[in-house]
């Protein structure tokens, strides 16, 4: 029998569209790691402080600091946003290794593999 | 050379703007309404001086709104506390009163930021407690910045990019009256050509209500009766929020540019009581000598002053120790200046209080009128001799003596004039 899925741990992803609280429910029913690409981009996108250029495509080139006009305390609130919906905790030397979304994904990822595996 | 108010800029519970502040004054007009703090039907505390047009009640900025008009962007929205939203939108009206572009004060080392708040409750608690459930693992990267007592100031320099003194005080209900006074003080010196004094408190019950354990909020649901300074049946001061800026500059800063002085400050003084944490001395030993070291600073007698604003916050205590110190200064001397006391119509905005009244003295002097006391009802003994009009005075204040106090005792007096006493 299928395990059904813990609710959304917060509100947190109703602001965000429809496919990336889906996304989200993938992964949390299945472990589906792909489907959190929409999810990492949505937060990357949604926290980037004001005045920086509009971002037409994101992809994992894209970086955080010179694409998508992030600042420290702006990458601090996204990695706390990452870390609340997804429960774990993504230490100082993990987010100097961060540049562009493709890092951050894979360190979401990772950060998640070590979480089931009970590291 | 004293410096003189070129601006001011107002959230109040009586008023968003400087026309319906005074036209509230004017009229006698109070901004208390009913709350249910905390969902709680039964709370003793049924009404608080309310703050309109804002939507800042959440802890989460996302959630937040404004009056149109001001503009806040989000990486300021996201380190700002709800009472920070309020003072960012007082600043931008206090520089527009002013004629004053924000270009114009951005990273000039001569305008200093003079900051009051008690930082935001609502905030702490949320953030500690969102820490507290994950035993320590994370917490909000900005909640410090926006929640301890120093986020008006942190903010609001970043924002306006204030680049001369920053700086933020911690004195209670006297808060932004020290701001105001050592504002005045820089630039007296000539350490500054300009200072914007910001004072700025929540309305909400994390803010508010601690008060009411404190036994200091009025029970009382009718508004009119809740708040009524001076009156012998008051039982209590009505908590308010809101936020008000100032713009100060040196007389020919402000004459260089042509701008149009409100109002002299013209004096301040301060004394403590040294008594009790959080009562007034029974005969007002530390307001009266802040009041006489104010007159003095001003180099004005007590026959000099026209009007007396008081800091009367409706509390049994605190108002009778007032009356008597206001009558050790004028009556004794066979003086009765009208004395007025508006939070009746604001309720009392603790840190915010000093400079709001500030505020309300600029424009006593600029309209040519005098705030009344519209509740009251019976005076109180203690207030035997002095002039407590009910209705506002269309009659220029001449000369005014601005009162406030916080616990621990601290007082500190202003005293605000026509600008032509003391210019050419």
């Amino acid at each position: 029998m299928p395990q059904v899925p813990t609710p959304v741990p917060s509100a947190a992803l109703a602001r965000f569209p429809a496919e990336v609280l889906e996304a989200f429910q993938r992964y949390r029913a299945n472990g589906d790691a792909s489907a959190l690409e929409s999810v990492v981009i949505a937060a990357a996108v949604d926290y980037r402080p004001a005045g920086s250029a509009p971002v037409q495509a994101v992809s994992d080139t894209t970086r955080l600091q010179a694409d998508l006009g992030y600042d420290s305390v702006a990458v601090a609130e996204l990695v706390f946003f990452l870390e609340d919906l997804f429960e774990m905790t993504i230490t100082n030397d993990d987010i100097m290794a961060v540049g562009t979304i493709g890092d951050l994904r894979a360190c979401v990822i990772r950060k998640l593999a070590n979480k089931s595996a009970g590291a | 050379m004293n410096p003189v108010v070129t601006g001011a800029g107002f959230i109040t519970p009586i008023g968003n703007d400087r026309p319906s502040v005074e036209q509230s004054l004017r009229e006698g007009r109070h901004g208390i309404e009913h709350v249910e703090f905390l969902g709680n039907p039964d709370l003793p505390i049924k009404v608080a001086g309310t703050v309109k047009g804002f939507d800042v009640e959440s802890p989460k900025w996302r959630d937040w709104s404004w009056p149109r008009g001001y503009d806040i962007p989000k990486d300021v929205l996201r380190a700002l506390a709800p009472h920070g939203v309020y003072a960012i939108c007082a600043v931008e009206q206090a520089l527009a009163n002013a004629g004053l572009l924000p270009s114009d004060v951005a990273d000039d080392p001569a305008t200093g930021l003079y900051c009051a708040s008690a930082g935001s409750a609502m905030l702490l608690h949320h953030n500690i407690a969102q820490m507290r459930a994950v035993r320590g693992a994370r917490g909000n990267p900005l909640g410090v910045v926006s929640s301890i007592a120093g986020t008006l100031n942190f903010n609001l320099s970043a924002h306006f990019r204030i680049t001369g003194t920053v700086c933020g005080f911690i004195s209670a209900c006297a808060s932004s009256s020290h701001a105001l006074g050592y504002a005045i003080d820089d630039l007296r010196l000539g350490r500054l050509n300009r200072a914007i004094v910001v004072g700025a408190e929540e309305m909400n019950a994390d803010t508010l209500l601690p008060f009411a354990h404190m036994r200091a909020l009025s029970n009382q649901a009718d508004p009119r009766l809740a708040s009524r300074p001076f009156d012998v049946e008051r039982d209590g001061f009505v908590g308010a929020g809101g936020a008000v800026a100032l713009v100060l500059e040196a007389p020919g800063t402000a004459k260089k540019r042509g701008a149009r002085a409100l109002t002299v400050a013209a004096g301040w003084g301060q004394a403590s009581d040294g008594f009790r944490i959080a009562a007034s001395h029974p005969e007002g030993a530390g307001l009266r000598l802040a009041m006489e070291r104010a007159l003095a600073d001003a180099g004005i007698p007590p026959s000099g002053i026209g009007y007396v604003s008081a800091h009367a916050t409706s509390t049994p205590v605190g108002d009778s120790a007032e009356a008597i110190a206001i009558g050790q200064v004028f009556t004794t001397r066979g003086l009765r200046p009208p004395v007025g006391a508006t939070k009746g119509l604001t309720g009392h905005t603790l840190s915010l209080s000093g400079v709001m009244q500030a505020a309300f003295c600029v424009l006593s002097i600029d309209g040519g009128f005098m705030p009344g006391n519209p509740h009251l009802g019976v005076a109180a003994p203690e207030c035997a001799g002095l002039e407590l009009p009910r209705g506002t005075v269309a009659a220029a204040p001449g000369t005014i003596l601005s009162n406030s106090s916080g616990f621990g005792g601290s007082n500190v007096c202003h005293v605000f004039a026509a600008p032509a006493q003391f210019t050419d």
